[in-house]
């Protein structure tokens, strides 16, 4: 479906992107996970054709994608981070528009309007400015704006940001029910959660460049580790640090300490030695590693301290 | 095209729910031209002219001429008259000249007239009096200087002539001259008849109606007696049929300057479109640049056009400019400088890196097109070299075609060399701004 060879954008001195391939199955639900300025944003605008690249090469159904090609770009449907819509019309209204640029008229766009207002849940709503409209509404507005044409591939740029829980958790549904139907998915997002939820595979780019793709099992299969040991910070078991350090690498943070075990331990040996210690069990507790692990491993920081 | 039409229906949508900006763009301009218009006196039929400017006078003189210029001076409209005052007991009494010093100089007044004791000049020549101001505003005092001289010379001409024939007393000698007043009568009366005694005392008087009804009023007599040593005689051979041609002449320099304050203002509303992110999106969607900017600027086109009309029909409401008689050459005008305005604000979208500095570079630059191409005073009140600047001003080519249309009622043929230069003017103007913007980052 998508095809990105050795992609580069500089901007100035900056390389917003380095070289970046990646491939895309049709159908696919793809993450692109990265902190702030990792260079998501600019590859879904060098993807849709707003802005050119330096170099390298895309392909969109095996053929080269033109940005100057506006029969090409009607293929693709791009959700903005920002919400880009016309606050003083209606919601209708900005659905009859952009739906209007996308070549779609008459029936065929009253029609689109519907669909998408029924599964933004917008029905009642529709003729409201969307200046009215709640944070959540504009964000699942944004998300039909760009698929009344029902593009081959959807790109959206962190189309969650500012969100409450349950108008997220509207948006994920919205856009499974997208990608069941057959439509591939370009999904940026800083938050791990997202990625782990919805995507089937996910790239992990950081300064302009991808260090990691694959499905979550294979990134996690790539950790030196495949659990970690989550201990209580107390006065139980803040006086035993040296004797846990001896079991691999720990880690502290807000209320526990963190074990990552040494490659070649068993988690018995630690157990029995926490045993021998006098510490409680219910002090531990062994976790399985997530994105967070797989991005600290392979830039040093976590998400969060990007 | 569809694109470009879509987009512009999109621009008319927003600019119809913003009931703000509708009402701004018609109602504002709409206002201003009619308080414009009356500041310029375009609605009364006596031309430009103050009213009810407060005057003190105080006259301290038993001569007639000091009674005859107060009396004058409440007849007339541009003033009003003030000669008494309350005193603590609340009564009316006569101004003094020291409390009228007093009034002016406390601010509560700032014109007083004062006729001395020797107001009529009994020793000195001339007549006497003092003006007393407080000029906060050189061209209100101007305006009130130029309106005392006015009335003074034309309702108390008999006291001026009293004033230069003792002046004549005075270096001749008054035997002389007395000598000389019954020469005089007796000369008038022999050659066009009449009582020589009732002649000299008409002379004595300064009564200088001579020849005429005797009964008749004194200004009569002085004003046939000026024209008859200067003769003015005055034709308009152009726009004799023009109603209203106060506001003819003015509202087409008033309309093209909220028209490129109102075009400024649209154009700059590209800078809010990428605040938003919008421009991310249509320039994702088949969309092109060139679609946006195109239809940013029918938009405008279309706006300026509709506004310049709404301006002319109040124009005709207000003060019953005639804008029927060359309607389609007016049409035309409106169009051809809608295209020139338009291109001005796109220019400033183009070369300004945001939208308040589009703003306020948009502000300044239409005070000063508007300035030196003469929608505030005639381009002839400015240097030699500004006048020559001001033909580079869309504004100058702007009023030009209207008053073609408007004063000159010009044919279309007649009209070609100024749309040719508006028209010209959007060109290069436009071409500019494209190439800016190509280079500039309002897409990006």
């Amino acid at each position: 479906m998508l095809e990105v060879k050795n992609l580069t954008k500089r901007y100035g001195s900056v390389a917003a992107l380095d070289s970046v391939s990646l491939s895309l199955a049709r159908g696919e639900f793809f993450g692109l996970l990265g902190p702030n300025g990792a260079g998501k944003t600019t590859l879904m605008s060098l993807v849709t054709g707003i802005r050119a690249a330096d170099s390298g090469e895309i392909l969109l159904g095996n053929v080269p994608f033109m940005p100057d090609d506006i029969a090409q770009r009607a293929q693709l449907g791009f959700v903005p981070q920002s919400i880009a819509l016309y606050d003083e019309l209606s919601g209708e209204e900005n659905l009859r528009l952009f739906g209007g640029l996308y070549g779609l008229r008459g029936a065929l766009l009253r029609e689109r309007i519907a669909e998408g207002l029924a599964a933004a849940q917008l029905e009642e709503r529709r003729h409201d400015k969307v200046e009215s409209y709640s944070g959540g509404m504009r964000r699942r507005i944004n998300i039909v704006a760009a698929i009344l044409h029902r593009p081959q591939l959807l790109l959206c740029d962190e189309p969650t940001v500012g969100v409450d829980p349950q108008s997220r958790n509207a948006i994920f549904d919205f856009l499974e029910k997208l990608n069941d139907e057959g439509m591939t998915i370009v999904y940026s997002t800083h938050y791990m959660e997202e990625a782990t939820r919805l995507c089937s595979r996910i790239g992990i780019i950081d300064h302009g460049k991808l260090l990691a793709l694959g499905t979550l099992d294979e990134l996690l299969t790539d950790l030196p580790f495949s659990e970690q040991i989550r201990i209580a910070r107390n006065d139980s078991t803040t006086p035993h640090l040296a004797a846990f350090e001896r079991f691999g690498k720990l880690n502290t943070t807000d209320d526990a300490y963190v074990l990552t075990p040494a490659p070649e331990l068993r988690l018995s040996e630690f157990f029995s030695e926490a045993e021998r210690l006098g510490i409680a069990s219910r002090f531990f507790n062994v976790t399985r590693p997530t994105l967070e692990n797989v991005f600290l491993h392979l830039t040093g920081k976590t998400l969060r301290d990007s | 095209m569809r694109t470009i039409l879509i987009l512009l229906g999109n621009e008319i949508r927003r600019f119809r729910s913003d009931k703000t900006a509708l009402s701004l763009t018609f109602l504002v301009p709409f206002v201003l031209i009619y308080i414009f218009g009356n500041v310029f006196g375009v609605g009364r039929p006596g031309g430009p002219a103050p009213t009810g400017i407060p005057l003190a006078v105080v006259n301290q003189s038993d001569s007639p001429f000091g009674t005859a210029v107060t009396a004058a001076l409440q007849k007339e409209a541009a003033f009003k008259v003030i000669t008494t005052h309350k005193d603590p007991a609340g009564q009316e009494v006569p101004l003094t000249e020291a409390r009228l010093r007093e009034m002016i100089g406390g601010g509560s007044i700032r014109f007083g007239l004062i006729f001395p004791p020797d107001a009529g000049g009994d020793q000195l020549a001339g007549l006497k009096l003092k003006f007393l101001n407080n000029p906060r505003n050189e061209i209100e005092t101007q305006t009130v200087v130029g309106l005392l001289q006015k009335t003074i010379y034309s309702s108390a001409p008999q006291a001026l002539v009293v004033g230069v024939q003792k002046a004549a007393a005075n270096f001749i000698g008054a035997e002389s001259f007395e000598s000389f007043s019954r020469s005089l009568a007796d000369a008038i009366a022999g050659s066009f008849g009449g009582d020589p005694q009732q002649v000299y005392e008409s002379i004595k008087s300064g009564q200088l109606n001579f020849g005429g009804s005797p009964t008749g009023a004194a200004s009569t007599g002085v004003d046939s007696f000026l024209q008859s040593l200067i003769k003015i005689e005055s034709e308009q051979v152009g726009g004799g049929k023009v109603k209203s041609p106060m506001a003819t002449r003015s509202v087409g320099g008033w309309a093209i300057m909220f028209l490129l304050f109102s075009l400024s203002s649209s154009a700059t509303s590209l800078f809010d479109e990428k605040k938003a992110g919008l421009f991310q999106r249509l320039l994702s969607a088949p969309v092109r640049r060139t679609h946006i900017l195109w239809s940013k600027y029918l938009f405008g086109m279309l706006l300026g056009f509709v506004q310049l009309t709404a301006l002319f029909v109040a124009g005709r409401l207000l003060f019953g400019i005639d804008i029927l008689s060359n309607f389609g050459n007016l049409l035309l005008i409106c169009f051809a400088a809608s295209t020139a305005c338009v291109a001005f604000g796109m220019l400033l979208a183009a070369i300004a890196p945001s939208s308040s500095a589009a703003s306020g570079l948009g502000t300044l630059l239409i005070l000063i097109m508007s300035a030196i191409g003469g929608a505030w005073f005639p381009t002839s009140f400015m240097p030699e070299f500004v006048q020559q600047l001001s033909r580079l001003s869309l504004v100058y080519w702007a009023i030009d075609g209207f008053l073609k249309v408007l004063w000159a009622n010009c044919t279309t043929l007649e009209l070609l060399p100024t749309l040719a230069v508006l028209f010209g003017i959007a060109a290069v103007v436009n071409t500019f701004s494209v190439w800016r913007f190509k280079r500039g980052n309002i897409f990006d």
